[in-house]
């Protein structure tokens, strides 16, 4: 899995307007760490890869594996595998928020491009995203199990309420801040830097390392709640800390690359299919899965139409949204739904 | 040894739990019953420490209830409840495993696998350990529960043993009825304690030891099936005319409920 990845980022980031050979990508990998392995490049093809494709390839890596990792453990959290950040209103909180100190903290935007800047964004969509998942969790918890319904319903309550307050502080921006509002908005990976980076790896990584941690208490979960109290678990340090880590998370990579929608319902269920349910193989291999199915994805909105890049939100949800209709008709076959 | 004493409890005012004081044999079967709202399924999770009564204590292996680490307390205790809603395809295995969590940190220990092993076999369930747990038949998913609740407590000193079971067959056919409650009954020959929630008083005559009848959260009668199960206290619990027939050489009586129409029969002439 983790070859995979690695292949997938090699090819991921010679693609391109300007080509580079897999070769000439570890060379010049190999030459920023300092030795040489004699396989010749130029110093235009260094540039393009160390400042425009690696950081974007990164970032790729970062945000899907996080979405996944969050989709996993919030579809343990509400045992249901139809949970995801996006459908949820989770990811749309968010935006409303970064909506938010994008044009009221018009000063404050000068900030937005550096570490500092990045940071207090970060701690506005995790504000707003925990906010959302905590309304949506507590409307869909009836009776100690999830009202799938109530779950997907409140959902749709939320991303209403929060789509209204972006569009709504959208019209009170000026010219610049509604560029860079827009921009920002269809989800894509292009404003990728190392500075955005240094931004959200902490979150986005603490996210994924600590997530498998929970994976033993989430599997005693889908018993139900009070089951995993009889189990020895200590179900609301679970809950709270699954929702703060997801909030984070998603809350992160929606500060920077906008939503991006399905990653979070679509991997896991790959993974579960293939794997099962077992949480601790299932968040892992979700991360690994996530990372790469979004550096290809990415590569997919570079390189399709050039030089007009297609924001990757649309190609995820393009692939997501047929996926999870899917799903649906599944879980119709199988259960009275709703 | 399970002591509870002057338990109560109260929901918005209104009393659930008045003042229960019983002490819980081991190596029993006890069924509570009563009818609906009558406050079995709180005191269940009263003693289960799902939830805390607002006054009285519960002792159980001489420690307060409140007083155990939760995580000691499930390698003691175990519930099984009357349905599971499970929407992730887990395997059987899987789940009985998680019987074990309170047992081992990373991996499953080797007696953890032992214990999943015999559990499997004296449960019935060994056939199907690799199956999805969501194409099983109803009987066999309670099945399963039951070997993940009885693999919780399995290796515990034989009298630290507590398995409580809330309407564990309200959702089962006839046959699973009478093969889980007689696993659970052959259980106590090891000393386990089991408190079962019942409704049927013929499969409680059969297969509980003790009776608990409760009406609106009082204690109507605390004793042995036989003494507890008359025709006086089932009148005064479930409002019903019960007679109780013994027949010959057999163990125990049964319980007959004399017709409740002599109200309704009269609809034609209305």
């Amino acid at each position: 899995m983790v070859a995979v990845l690695l292949a997938a980022c090699i090819w991921a980031v010679g693609k391109g307007a300007l080509s580079i050979s897999p070769g000439e990508v570890i060379s010049i990998l190999c030459h920023k760490m300092g030795f040489a392995i004699g396989i010749p490049f130029d110093e235009q093809q260094e540039s393009v890869l160390w400042i425009i494709r690696l950081p974007r390839v990164v970032m790729a890596m970062l945000i899907g594996g996080t979405l996944a990792v969050c989709g996993a453990a919030m579809q343990g959290l509400f045992r249901n595998p139809l949970a995801d950040p996006g459908l949820i209103g989770i990811s749309s909180t968010a935006s409303t928020a970064t909506v938010l100190v994008i044009v009221l903290g018009g000063t404050f935007f000068e900030g937005f491009q550096s570490m500092l800047g990045q940071y207090s964004l970060n701690i506005a969509t995790f504000v707003g995203a925990l906010l959302a998942m905590f309304i949506v969790y507590k409307f869909s918890q009836q009776q100690g199990r999830t009202n799938v319904g109530i779950m997907l319903l409140a959902g749709v309550a939320v991303n209403a309420i929060s789509g209204a307050t972006t569009s709504f502080i959208t019209l009170s921006a000026n010219d610049q801040q509604l560029r860079s509002v827009t921009f920002w908005m269809m989800g894509s990976l292009g404003g990728a830097s190392w500075t955005t980076i240094g931004g959200i790896l902490p979150f986005c990584l603490s996210c994924i390392i600590i997530m498998p941690f929970f994976a033993k208490a989430l599997n005693a979960f889908s018993l139900g709640e009070s089951d995993a109290a009889y189990l020895g678990i200590r179900t609301e340090r679970l809950k709270t800390m699954v929702m703060l880590l997801c909030a984070m998370g998603v809350g992160a990579s929606v500060a920077v690359s906008g939503i991006i929608g399905f990653v979070g319902l679509v991997v896991p269920h790959i993974i579960r299919m293939i794997i099962g349910p077992e949480h601790k193989r299932l968040l892992i291999a979700s991360a690994f899965t996530g990372a790469t199915l979004l550096v290809l994805a990415d590569l997919v909105s570079r390189t399709i139409a050039p030089p007009i890049e297609i924001p990757i939100g649309i190609i995820t949800a393009m692939a997501g949204g047929p996926f999870f209709l899917y799903l649906l008709l599944r879980e119709k076959k199988k259960t009275v739904f709703l | 040894m399970l002591q509870l004493s002057n338990i109560s409890y109260k929901v918005q005012g209104r009393t659930l739990l008045n003042n229960i004081s019983v002490g819980i044999r081991p190596g029993a079967v006890t069924a509570l019953m009563g009818s609906n709202g009558a406050g079995k399924s709180t005191l269940l999770k009263i003693i289960s420490g799902e939830i805390k009564p607002l006054s009285g204590s519960i002792i159980w292996n001489g420690k307060g209830l409140g007083d155990w680490d939760i995580k000691e307390l499930a390698k003691t205790r175990s519930v099984l409840r009357q349905q599971y809603n499970m929407q992730m395809p887990f395997s059987v295995h899987d789940i009985i495993a998680m019987g074990r969590y309170p047992h081992f940190n990373n991996k499953l220990t080797a007696q953890c696998k032992e214990v999943i092993k015999k559990v499997s076999e004296y449960v019935g369930v060994d056939k199907f350990l690799t199956r999805n747990y969501l194409t099983l038949s109803g009987g066999e998913q309670q099945r399963v529960q039951l070997a993940r609740v009885l693999a919780q407590v399995w290796d515990t000193p034989s009298d630290q043993r507590l398995i409580l079971l809330d309407e564990p067959v309200s959702a089962l056919d006839i046959h699973y009825q009478h093969q889980l409650l007689a696993l659970v009954k052959a259980l106590t020959t090891a000393n386990f304690t089991v408190i079962a929630v019942l409704h049927d008083l013929n499969l409680a005559m059969q297969y509980a030891d003790d009776v608990l009848l409760l009406k609106q959260g009082n204690n109507i009668s605390f004793d042995t099936k036989e003494v507890s199960l008359n025709e006086e206290n089932i009148m005064e619990t479930f409002g019903v005319q019960a007679s109780l027939h013994q027949a010959k050489n057999y163990p125990h009586p049964f319980i007959t409920v004399c017709p409740v129409l002599k109200q309704y029969q009269n609809f034609a002439t209305k």
